[in-house]
């Protein structure tokens, strides 16, 4: 079980009455890393990671987190102790001090570290005895963190967790995720902030309308992804360059921007062939990579 | 810590339930005499104090169960706390539980302490109430009662706005009393505000409780208040959140 996935997903499906949220969804999360999930609003992130935590049923599949199938309720429980998580919407008890809060939660975790939190406490600002219904919603998304950083879980799951947060705020959160990461915690995340994710994701995976569209390393990413800005003596003809590893071609009179998920230099030697007056081969940002994957989908 | 939880969640509601009731009863024991109230005037304080205070008494119980059967799981899926309590490592049928029985545990306080200060009240006032009366006042209260606990927390394993709950719950309860006190059928069966309020074994002359205490009556609102928590729990263990 210690060499399972952190999260793995087999034909994991979710229709709310017609509306499908996750549809037959392939996803395996290693271990040790930082994997982002990205996708757009009503992508199906959030329910997946519902799912993968019990809190929804699939309609169909199957979903694991650290080796143990969250159909197995009772060892579902049991591995929740290992998981931290902070959820999308982080109004947590609003009838609790952020140190009734602390003290409830320390309770039920044995890898409760009381110096990390009280440590997180003085860095976040955050008053201990004001209730949390008066705290502002950047400081109820810190109280959140801090309920989750203050563990040494094995998997650490955040959906959308800068949501509400300062560029302060922003700057030690990715700071102590990559901490989690370098202390051996694999670290589950969705965002929209790309420049973030960039940041500190090791994998990337892109949801849209419910279908795992990409699932790859950041630098094999990096690595295989590029944009290639030809220009030709003549109209060219864009049936000529959809091979392999093209994902989209835009002409505009003579120039022709090519943007490839690999193969770039067969794209390269084509434009040759074509007697291209200039070829300029430059990589492309997670950006571009999320918004065309998310278009193409 | 989970019943901590459900201790700050429900205590200002139970505090305040908890003064309300008590400050009626105080009412009735220490105006026992000025009260002008239906019934004979032998035996007043029996009437006044004892019996309708119980009536009053039970009217605001009632109210009060209600609102501490209201909030759990469903209530923080409204406002997006469930995924922080279904994220805890503890099944839900734990966190249903815990959540329920210390709803159980302050609405029978909130029928023991009003029936203690009667008590205190009376017996500093030199007029002590008999214990065997307010014991049965107190099983009929609780035991009868505890359906409308029961009902409160299922209609919030159901219904989700904060005041959208209470009312259906209101709702309910009050239709209950009306079609169960006027339709002769159910009457000797279901009418549980008769039930309630003793009037069954209303002696009118004495304003004294008499006869066995009704343990089948009892048993059968408790084995209903019992089938309606069940409920409540399996219909959170099969929610989405």
């Amino acid at each position: 079980m210690a060499t399972a996935p952190a999260i793995e997903t087999r034909h994991l499906t979710k229709k709310y009455r017609n509306a499908l949220a996750v549809c037959d969804l392939h996803l395996l999360v290693p271990r040790g890393c930082v994997t982002a999930f990205l996708g757009c609003n009503g992508a199906g992130k959030s329910t997946t990671i519902k799912m993968a935590l019990g809190m929804v049923r699939p309609t169909a599949g199957e979903a694991s987190v650290l080796g143990t199938r969250v159909s197995d309720i009772r060892a579902s429980c049991r591995t929740r102790q290992r998981i931290a998580y902070v959820a999308e919407n982080k109004p947590l008890y609003g009838y609790m001090t952020p140190e009734q809060l602390m003290r409830f939660a320390s309770s039920f975790y044995a890898d409760w570290r009381p110096e990390v939190a009280a440590k997180l406490l003085g860095e976040y600002a955050l008053p201990p005895d004001r209730k949390v219904k008066s705290l502002s919603k950047g400081m109820r998304t810190k109280l959140a963190l801090l309920l989750a950083l203050a563990r040494r879980p094995d998997l650490l799951i955040l959906d959308e967790p800068s949501e509400g947060l300062d560029p302060v705020g922003i700057e030690h959160l990715l700071q102590t995720i990559a901490v989690c990461s370098a202390e051996g915690v694999t670290v589950f995340f969705s965002s929209h902030q790309i420049a973030e994710v960039e940041r500190v994701a090791d994998r990337i995976c892109i949801l849209d309308k419910g279908r795992l569209l990409l699932n790859a390393s950041l630098d094999d990413l990096r690595e295989s992804y590029r944009c290639i800005d030809v220009t030709f003596p003549s109209v060219p003809f864009e049936r000529e360059f959809q091979i392999s590893g093209v994902e989209k071609i835009r002409t505009s009179g003579r120039q022709m921007r090519v943007l490839a998920s690999r193969n770039a230099e067969a794209v390269v030697e084509r434009a040759q062939q074509f007697h291209a007056v200039s070829i300029d081969v430059a990589p492309v940002s997670l950006r571009d990579i999320f918004l065309q994957t998310v278009q193409e989908g | 810590m989970l019943w901590y939880k459900a201790w700050l969640e429900t205590r200002s509601r139970f505090l305040a339930s908890l003064c309300g009731a008590t400050l009626i009863v105080w009412f009735f024991a220490h105006h026992a005499e000025s009260l002008t109230l239906p019934g004979p005037r032998a035996n007043i304080y029996t009437r006044n104090v004892v019996f309708y205070s119980h009536q009053y008494l039970m009217f605001v119980w009632i109210l009060c169960a209600i609102l501490l059967g209201m909030g759990g799981l469903i209530r923080e899926r409204a406002i997006g706390a469930s995924s922080f309590t279904l994220a805890l490592p503890v099944s839900r049928t734990r966190l249903v539980v815990v959540r329920i029985a210390v709803g159980l545990l302050e609405a029978i306080a909130l029928g023991v302490v009003p029936w203690v200060a009667i008590c205190l009240i009376m017996d500093s006032y030199g007029k002590p109430v008999l214990l065997s009366q307010a014991a049965f006042y107190l099983g009929l209260l609780i035991s009868g009662g505890l359906i409308y606990f029961a009902l409160a927390v299922m209609t919030a394993s159901l219904v989700e706005n904060e005041y959208t709950a209470p009312a259906v719950a209101y709702g309910i309860t009050i239709l209950m009393i009306v079609l169960c006190g006027n339709i002769a059928w159910l009457r000797p069966y279901a009418d549980l505000w008769r039930f309630m309020g003793g009037d069954n074994h209303l002696n009118k002359g004495t304003f004294f409780l008499s006869g066995p205490f009704p343990w089948s009556g009892a048993i059968a609102a408790l084995a209903v208040t019992t089938v309606l928590l069940a409920t409540s729990v399996w219909l959170i263990q099969h929610t989405e959140f």
